[in-house]
């Protein structure tokens, strides 16, 4: 009987590249390179205006045998260690009741990341042509997986097995009424998987992963240490075991650009573009979950800020690669400020929206508030005091008829919502880089709250038209729409979210926010 | 705590308040600087606990004095300038048993810098693998 050309080929294959004697994974890894593979006329349905070389590595010399034993072994340790010891000892109850709340944030929004990131990698798979990039870009397919996994894992072990299950076990199902979530979209989603094949790369490992999860994902491990959590850091340096070679995939991606000609005329505004569109989101968020959403603090989160992402991201990866054209990014200026006050500005639209969200939030205490002014000097002014005054006022309490965002609507604060980043911002009260900028398009009015964005909408404004919460719920009470958008615990009353996380304290329900009669209006009909 | 300008809170970081809103807000912080230092954060673990404590900071602590190893809760966090490598042989004999390069990478949590395989070394550099210097393969037997 013949044999099939694909088994002939594979027979013929073998007769010219006998495999190695020993099985050593490297060898292998050499022998698989003599098949020379060619991919070079590799057609892609994502498309890149970059042309990527045809003989990028990866840096690891992974195969598919090694990968699996290693990834289950962090398997087996990090399940391991949570289901044996870590619930022998009740550690999920020993955690902070606000770092409880700060993972329900933390857990879910990285798991939308991480599903995301499974399908820019496949994406980055098809549009490469070297071998070994592909090998590098499929191994973190998998990865990503894995990743999903065990984000959706950590919320499912805190609610089994913590305190204040809801906005573990349920977050996901409040993204229309959460202010965070289409932001946490913008730059989780969008950014990783929509239009320029290289440019998604540059979202999500020069940037995301090469720069921001080393906060997100490492830092925060000794957040929640300090905090009484020790299944973060199980979990989350496990997921970090992957990103160093997500971190090397996207450096193989500007190596595969570097000699090409578009480079030089886009790599920079890319760059750019994608530091601007990632911190926007993780400085703030990142900052706010560390500093507000904890009670024992490592350290003030722009120093975190500053060794991570300024230091460390900016002088060893970008700083490195300034002779190949590379530049330091033009909105660092204005990003560096936000490091330092826009996790402020925040939290203080955060706690006015609490009743949107799925995690509960807490005003600093005087110890905390005297940590913010030594290491933020002004604090107090801008924010300290209008804390003291929604406490007063009796912000915590349900039968205060007091929420905070009358405090802004009271004051003529209008909240706006970035058109592009879909981050909330009050440009008459603020800190950090926002001013309020306007514009139409196709007779609808856009808010926007800083340059960078503003020149990404400019040159594609099909791109950002998301609703928000303002234009989506205009007119409706606010009760109505938290329960339409599935805001209540299980009880079909309690709101999930609350303005403190006194365990003892009153909770809210729809009912004391419905007495309140506050009515959703968008902001730029008044401009 | 160590002084060394690779520590976990040097320079600007030891400052406080103003002092260092000033230094960070300063002119000429307002751009990258070119860094020739790597970073390593190394998950905690029996293996990994050995290679910092009996090689990294015992027989290797002479061959870098640019090395800083601190401990950060759950993780190693290790700054050295111009690389750091770990050779998985030798950390073999010193556990007693088979580890390989990629026993290694199960507990290497993030680098920042070029890090590659070669063999069964594992080395973070601060050159530019793949532009600057060529990555190589095992070579044939």
């Amino acid at each position: 009987m013949a044999i099939s050309t694909a088994t002939k080929a594979a027979t013929d294959a073998l007769a010219a590249n006998p495999a190695p004697v020993s099985v050593g994974a490297q060898e292998v890894h050499r022998w698989m390179q003599s098949f020379t593979w060619d991919f070079d006329k590799n057609r892609t349905k994502y498309s890149t205006k970059y042309k990527m070389a045809n003989d990028t590595k990866e840096q690891f010399k992974l195969i598919a045998k090694e990968y699996a034993r290693m990834e289950s072994v962090k398997d087996e340790r990090q399940f391991g260690s949570l289901q044996d010891v870590l619930t022998r000892v009740d550690a999920a109850n020993r955690v902070h009741p606000k770092w409880n709340e700060s993972m329900k944030v933390i857990s879910n929004f990285l798991e939308v990341g991480e599903y995301n990131a499974i399908a820019a990698t496949g994406m980055l798979w098809d549009s490469a042509t070297a071998p070994e990039q592909k090998n590098g870009y499929l191994g973190q397919v998998l990865d990503e997986i894995r990743h999903t996994n065990q984000c959706a894992y950590i919320n499912y072990y805190f609610a089994k097995q913590g305190q204040d299950a809801a906005g573990h076990n349920d977050a996901r199902r409040t993204r229309a009424i959460g202010p965070l979530w289409k932001g946490m979209k913008r730059v989780f989603s969008d950014g990783f998987i929509s239009g320029d094949a290289v440019e998604c790369s540059i979202n999500l490992q020069l940037v995301g992963e090469a720069c921001f999860t080393n906060p997100l994902i490492v830092a925060v491990t000794e957040w929640a240490s300090a905090n009484g959590d020790e299944m973060t850091p199980t979990v989350f340096l496990s997921i970090e075991t992957d990103e160093l070679r997500h971190m090397a995939n996207g450096y193989q991606t500007v190596v595969s650009i570097a000699n090409d000609e578009a480079a030089s005329k886009y790599l920079n505004t890319d760059l750019n573009n994608a530091f601007w569109t990632q911190q926007k989101y993780f400085t703030p968020v990142l900052g706010m979950m560390f500093e507000y959403g904890s009670h024992f603090k490592v350290e003030p989160w722009v120093k975190t800020w500053n060794r991570w992402v300024y230091e460390d991201w900016g002088g060893i990866w970008i700083g490195r690669l300034g002779k190949y054209g590379v530049e330091s990014p033009r909105s660092l200026r204005d990003a560096k400020k936000d490091a330092y006050w826009a996790h402020h500005d925040l939290f203080l639209i955060a706690y006015a929206l609490w009743p949107t969200g799925f995690f509960r939030l807490s005003l600093p205490t005087q110890e905390e508030a005297e940590w913010y002014e030594a290491n933020y000097p002004g604090w107090y002014d801008m924010y300290g005091k209008v804390y003291d005054e929604w406490r007063a006022r009796g912000c915590e309490d349900p039968s205060s008829g007091f929420l905070p965002i009358q405090w802004f609507i009271e004051n003529n604060h209008p909240i706006y919502i970035d058109r592009v980043s879909q981050v909330p911002f009050c440009p008459s009260y603020c800190k950090g880089e926002s001013t309020l900028r306007v514009l139409e398009y196709n007779g609808k009015k856009h808010s926007f709250s800083d340059q960078w964005g503003e020149r990404m909408w400019l040159s594609e404004p099909e791109r950002y038209e998301c609703q928000n919460i303002f234009e989506q719920y205009e007119g409706r009470e606010l009760s109505e729409v938290i329960a339409e958008g599935f805001g209540v615990r299980s009880d079909g009353k309690t709101l999930i979210s609350q303005p403190h996380t006194n365990k003892d304290g009153k909770l809210w329900t729809l009912d004391d926010i419905k007495k309140i009669n506050c009515v959703f209006s968008d902001p730029l009909k008044a401009l | 705590m160590s002084k060394s300008s690779n520590a976990y809170n040097a320079g600007i970081m030891q400052k406080h308040g103003k002092a260092f809103a000033d230094e960070y807000f300063a002119e000429d912080n307002q751009v990258v600087h070119e860094s020739h230092e790597v970073v390593l954060v190394l998950k905690k673990s029996d293996e990994l606990n050995t290679v910092v404590e009996e090689i990294l900071l015992g027989s290797h602590k002479a061959d870098n004095p640019t090395l800083v190893v601190e401990d950060r809760a759950g993780f190693w966090w290790l700054k050295a300038t111009g690389k750091i490598e770990i050779d998985c042989v030798e950390v073999s004999e010193l556990l007693g048993k088979h580890y390989s390069v990629y026993d290694l990478l199960v507990d290497v949590s993030s680098t920042i810098g070029r890090a590659y395989t070669l063999g069964e070394t594992f080395t973070i550099t601060s050159e530019l693998m793949g532009l600057d210097v060529k990555l190589k393969d095992l070579a044939a037997a």
